[in-house]
Formats: structure tokens, C-alpha cells, sequence
């Protein structure tokens, strides 16, 4: 069976010949450059630079990048059975390595074509590709990297990741309606440019490969007022600031269903996936209620979701992190598809009962591997038995996509993580709980 | 309900303009602004058993924590005045090394305030070094360290090796909190407590005083 047709299998809630594998298909089931770096040493593969994920969409496209996760080269995409991407790919198989950004240049914004160029992380010894219209300047203690002269993210030396000034909050002292009214909104929504130059690269994966393909990072609607707010702010004007809250969120819908539309147009024919990214949950418990769920949000992932459905075939994916079990019979109900990354280990987030209670509506893609307890600390064999043990949780009757629960951190050992694939690939064939007969 | 019950009950309900006017008014009527900080403090109290039983979530506890700074903010000047406060113990708190998240972190560090507790604090982003220096030249009671990431969380390890190896470790009590550690991994590390929430933390570091 092919990939793309494995993946949709598992999408119909179907087995197919065994589960789809993901790594790297989004920046949020992927690998850290370091780490990616030693796994590949591991696979024998020679030294090179590595390449972090740059996603070109609304934004400025450095959020991805500033991540530090690895894309994966076909290589490796091979070795590991992979069996989906993402459009936004600038390594093999890709239409082209060269993208295009919105940047700063020149005192102003606008749309460039960008490559790479190496830059040399030292306390890591680590070379990465860097997209070539920013530059990273050391400065004390910390590493910036500028765009057009300006700073846009820092990094502390020892840190594994740049800080994005996205998160300098810029309505954070907006007082009213009208503070909200002036902001440039029309930023966020995607140029026309680079949805053309998406659309040719989805169309190139979609008839040359057999991969099943993604997109990733619509937009946000409750992240994103985070960003621009603040974090907590944003959480106490929830409950605190109704209106302005609101008044926010009619301008956030604005563009994300600019953006959705834009996107459902240009790549809804090639891509099986189109995914929203949103953190509803802390380690313990959502971080609100249900109540204030249902109030604010409902209906507006609905509308999102909607479109999608009525005017693609693509299934909607939501990443969210942590325990956010009270939430997700709701997020079915707005019509979602598929959710990610199935923190185990957050509270109430039981493989078993996820699987038993949404298990037929909802395909769980991720959850396959403890990131952070267990895959850096566990020897092999507890690795692959902790592999095994979700494979045949979240696999019988399909609506399983095999991923770790977010990305790969660094100090993760890379023997542990080549269990973790070898256990995917070959205890996730079909029949499942026929796993005495399989050998790794 | 007397003054100091409204002052209370309104910050348990989330009503921010309602608790500034009763906060304004007790100081009008010359209430003991030590009374008005432990009714705020009971508050928060109530706000903590709502959140341990669910009724209450993350945003629900951030908005208390701004009705709570609000209303200190005009109690503030009056304190100064009258130096009321008794403070329990100091606690040097922050963020560790490559880390830069600080939500938890300053929750913990507002309920320790609100529990009697001096708290200082060293922000996100703390070297092993930092921390030493703290633990020198404040002399707390308790060393609180919070991570959001797994790959930073082995920071906290070093810098009790470091406390160790300076001969600070037996003069401070060290706690431990953030999304990737647990109980177990605290003590792997040799910290002396695991606060799984904000609530779970003051409570250890209340219990590790009388130790």
C-alpha cells in the first residue's frame, strides 16, 4: 500500500496494512536540529548542516524556523517508512529549495525569495541552514537573530531554540475597541504570492510522490490573542474583559477565515491534512473551562472547520498539547477530524480511555511515544515496550497516526529513537494484537 | 457580611470592579489594612480549592492573581506606612538556564507572597552560577526552580551539584516544579520537593519551613 492511501485508510478509521508513521510532517512532530544531527550519525549518514523547518504562510516564516526542528531528508523519510510531509518542504522531495518569505528588507516589508546559508551554533557544535534574509549576531550571553537590522528573536547561548519577538505582546495595552481596531491585521493575512508558489509545491508533491501530504499552521484563535496580549492577560480577559476579548476575536476570525479560505482554494485538492494549531491545555488541566469554551470559542472553530469540509476533502487537524479531556467531545462537535499531539502523561489524557470514549470519531495522531518522562531517560527495551503497549491501544479499527507526543528534545539518546520507528514500523502492521509473531 | 467578607467573596467571584470598591471603601473606613490583605489572601485561598476541585481553571486563577495585584496595588502605600506584614520564610525562586517561561513561576512566586512569604525573585533564564550567588547573598529559606522543557529540566540537577559542591546544599531546602518534572525525578536529582501545581508548592514549602 502506498502512503498517501495508508494515511487515508487510517483517516476513514480503516486498518490498513499497518499505521501510518509521521516525523517532521509539522513542527510539532518533529525532531530538534541537535538531536537530528546524532540520529543521523547513528543511521550512518554523513555530517552535514542541518536544516530547520521554515513554513511559509501568514507569517513572516521564522516562527518555524525559530523552533529549531529538523526537516527530514528523504533519506532518512526512507529508513524510517515515513508516510507523510508537508508541502512546505525545502529539502527532497521538493519542487524547489528556494521560498518565498514576507521579511524585512530595506526599511519595509515585503515578499522575498529566500535559500540558506550556514550558521555555527558553538555551544553545540552544530551547523544549521538559516534562511538567507536573516542574520544571527552574538550578543551577550545570547545569540539575536535580525531581520532587516532588526532584532526578532533571541536565543540564550545554552538554550536550544530562538525566542520569537512574536511574543512582544503588541496589544498588550490596548485599552478598548478602537485600540484593537487600529492594529494591522491585514499583515496577517497571506499574500497571494505565496500562496501561488504553496499551491505549486502541493500540486509537484501530490503527482510525484505518493506521500501523503499536510499543511499546517492555519492560524490560531485562542494562541494567537495569546501572542498579541500576553499569555496570561489574554486568560484574564476571558474572564475579566469580555468585550475587548470579543472584539479581539472578531478581528482574529477575520483573518484566520481570510487565510482559511485562501488555502482550501489553492491547496485543498493536494493536501489530505489541513491543521490548526491552538494550546488549550496545561499539565493538568485545561486552561479553561468548558464553559468559557463553549462561549467563546465553539463556534468560531466551527465556522473554520466548516469551510474546510464543505469546500475540501481534507480532514481538520488541531494540535493542542496538554490535558485537555473536558474539551475534546466539544472539539468533535465543532467537526473536527484530528487531534495531535495526545499528551499522555498530562492528567486525564489515559491512552485507554481516550481510545474507548473518542476513539470512532477522532483520529489520534501522535501519542506514540512519551517525549518527555520517558523517551530521553529509558533504556531501549522499556522504549519499545512503551511503543508497543500505545501501538495496540490507539490502533485496532484504525484513526491512529503513529507520532511522538511532540517534538524530540534534545539529550535524547538517538538508539532510543530508532527503537521507537523500528517498533512503529514493525508492530504497527495490521493485525495489531497479533504482536507475538512480529520480530524487530 | 461585614466588609472584609465582601472583599472576599468578590475576588472568589472573579468580579474585579466589585473588590477594588470594597477594598476602597475598608480603607476609607479605616479597616486594618492587615485584615484586608488576609481576607484578599483567604481569597485566593478559596480560589485554590476551586482549582484542586476543578470548578476552577488556569484562566480563572490568572484573572484572581490580577484582581489580587490590583487591589494590593492600592493597599501598597498603606503597608509601607505601617509595616504590618510578618513574612514566614524567603524563598529565592526562578527559571532555569536556556529556559525562559515564567507563567508558573510566577504564580508560585504571588502565592508565596500571599502565604507570608518573602520571595526573590531571579527571573527566567537563571544560570547554575546565579542561583549560587542568590543562595549567598539572600540566605533563603528555600530555593524554588521551574522548567517548561525536558531538555533545560537537567539544570535544576546541576545546580544542586553546584550547591553541593560551594557546601550551600544542607543550608537551603530545594523545590522543584514545571511541566516535564515529576516526583520521581525529583528525587533523582536530589531536590528536596515536587510541587505537581501552585497551590501543591506553597503548601510544601509551608511544610518545609517546620522541618
Amino acid at each position: 500500500m502506498k502512503s498517501r492511501e495508508r494515511l487515508l485508510t487510517a483517516l476513514r478509521h480503516e486498518e490498513a496494512d499497518r499505521i501510518p508513521i509521521d516525523l517532521g510532517s509539522t513542527d510539532v512532530t518533529g525532531m530538534n536540529c541537535l538531536v537530528y544531527k546524532g540520529f543521523r550519525k547513528l543511521l550512518n549518514l554523513p555530517d552535514k548542516p542541518i536544516r530547520p523547518m521554515v513554513t511559509s504562510g501568514s507569517d513572516p516564516s521564522l516562527f518555524t524556523f525559530y523552533n529549531m526542528v529538523a526537516e527530514v531528508e528523504r533519506e532518512v523519510l526512507d529508513i524510517l517508512h515515513i508516510d507523510v510531509i508537508s508541502i512546505n518542504r525545502t529539502l527532497e522531495p521538493t519542487l524547489s529549495a528556494k521560498k518565498l518569505s514576507k521579511a524585512f528588507i530595506n526599511g519595509g516589508w515585503r515578499i522575498v525569495e529566500f535559500g540558506f546559508k550556514q550558521w555555527y551554533w558553538r555551544e553545540w557544535d552544530l551547523t544549521i541552514e538559516i534562511p538567507d534574509y536573516i542574520d544571527v549576531i552574538e550578543g551577550e550571553g545570547r545569540y539575536i537573530a535580525s531581520l532587516g537590522g532588526r532584532e526578532h528573536a533571541i536565543a540564550p547561548k545554552k538554550s536550544f531554540y530562538f525566542n520569537s519577538r512574536r511574543f512582544s505582546t503588541p496589544l498588550k495595552n490596548a485599552k478598548d475597541v478602537n485600540d484593537i481596531k487600529d492594529f494591522n491585521w491585514d499583515f496577517y493575512k497571506i499574500s497571494d504570492i505565496v500562496l501561488e508558489d504553496l499551491k505549486r509545491r502541493a500540486e509537484y508533491l501530490y503527482k510525484s510522490t505518493d506521500y501523503g501530504l499536510i499543511y499546517f499552521r492555519i492560524g490560531s484563535i485562542h494562541a494567537w490573542p495569546q501572542d498579541l496580549r500576553g499569555w496570561s492577560q489574554w486568560l484574564a480577559d476571558l474572564r475579566l474583559r469580555r468585550a475587548l476579548a470579543e472584539a479581539v476575536l472578531d478581528h482574529v476570525m477575520d483573518v484566520v477565515m481570510y487565510n482559511t479560505r485562501k488555502i482550501v482554494d489553492a491547496l485543498g485538492h493536494y493536501v489530505q491534512v489541513l491543521g490548526l494549531a491552538d494550546d488549550l491545555g496545561t499539565e493538568e488541566i485545561p486552561q479553561i473551562s468548558v464553559q468559557v469554551f463553549r462561549d467563546i470559542y465553539k463556534h468560531r472553530y466551527e465556522e473554520i472547520f466548516t469551510y474546510i469540509k464543505k469546500y475540501s476533502k481534507a480532514y481538520t487537524f488541531l494540535h493542542s498539547d496538554g490535558a485537555i479531556y473536558p474539551l475534546i467531545r466539544e472539539l468533535i462537535n465543532t467537526g473536527l477530524d484530528i487531534l495531535n499531539p495526545i499528551q499522555i502523561s498530562a492528567r486525564g489524557m489515559e491512552a485507554e480511555r481516550l481510545k474507548k470514549e473518542f476513539g470512532e470519531e477522532l483520529t489520534f495522531w501522535g501519542g506514540g511515544v512519551d517525549t518527555q518522562h520517558i523517551l530521553p531517560f529509558r533504556k531501549e527495551e522499556e522504549i519499545v515496550e512503551h511503543v508497543k503497549k500505545l501501538i495496540k491501544i490507539f490502533a485496532p479499527g484504525g484513526g491512529y497516526v503513529f507520532a511522538p507526543v511532540h517534538n524530540i528534545q534534545p539529550n535524547t539518546p538517538p538508539e532510543n529513537i530508532a527503537a521507537v520507528f523500528k517498533t512503529a514500523y514493525y508492530y504497527g502492521k495490521y493485525p495489531i494484537l497479533d504482536m507475538e509473531s512480529k520480530v524487530l | 457580611m461585614s466588609l472584609l467578607e465582601f472583599i472576599r467573596n468578590s475576588l472568589v467571584n472573579l468580579d474585579l470592579s466589585s473588590t477594588l470598591k470594597y477594598v476602597g471603601e475598608a480603607l476609607k473606613h479605616n479597616v486594618s489594612i492587615i485584615d484586608v490583605i488576609n481576607s484578599l489572601a483567604d481569597g485566593m485561598k478559596l480560589i485554590g480549592k476551586k482549582y484542586e476541585e476543578n470548578e476552577y481553571f488556569i484562566a480563572d486563577l490568572i484573572a484572581a492573581v490580577e484582581i489580587f495585584n490590583e487591589s494590593m496595588n492600592i493597599l501598597k502605600p498603606k503597608i509601607l506606612e505601617k509595616k504590618e506584614t510578618k513574612l514566614i520564610g524567603k524563598v529565592v525562586i526562578g527559571t532555569v538556564e536556556g529556559d525562559i517561561h515564567d507563567v508558573g513561576k510566577n504564580l508560585v512566586k504571588i502565592l508565596l507572597e500571599v502565604n507570608g512569604f518573602e520571595v526573590v525573585d531571579l527571573g527566567v533564564d537563571v544560570s547554575v552560577e546565579r542561583f549560587v550567588e542568590a543562595v549567598k547573598r539572600y540566605k533563603p529559606d528555600i530555593v524554588g526552580m521551574s522548567a517548561l522543557l525536558t531538555s533545560t529540566m537537567m539544570n535544576m540537577r546541576n545546580t544542586i551539584e553546584m550547591l553541593e559542591r560551594e557546601g550551600l546544599r544542607d543550608n537551603v531546602k530545594i523545590v522543584i516544579g514545571g511541566a516535564p518534572a515529576t516526583q520521581q525525578f525529583a528525587e533523582s536529582i536530589g531536590a528536596d520537593a515536587y510541587g505537581e501545581n501552585a497551590f501543591k508548592a506553597v503548601e510544601i514549602c509551608k511544610n518545609l519551613l517546620k522541618k
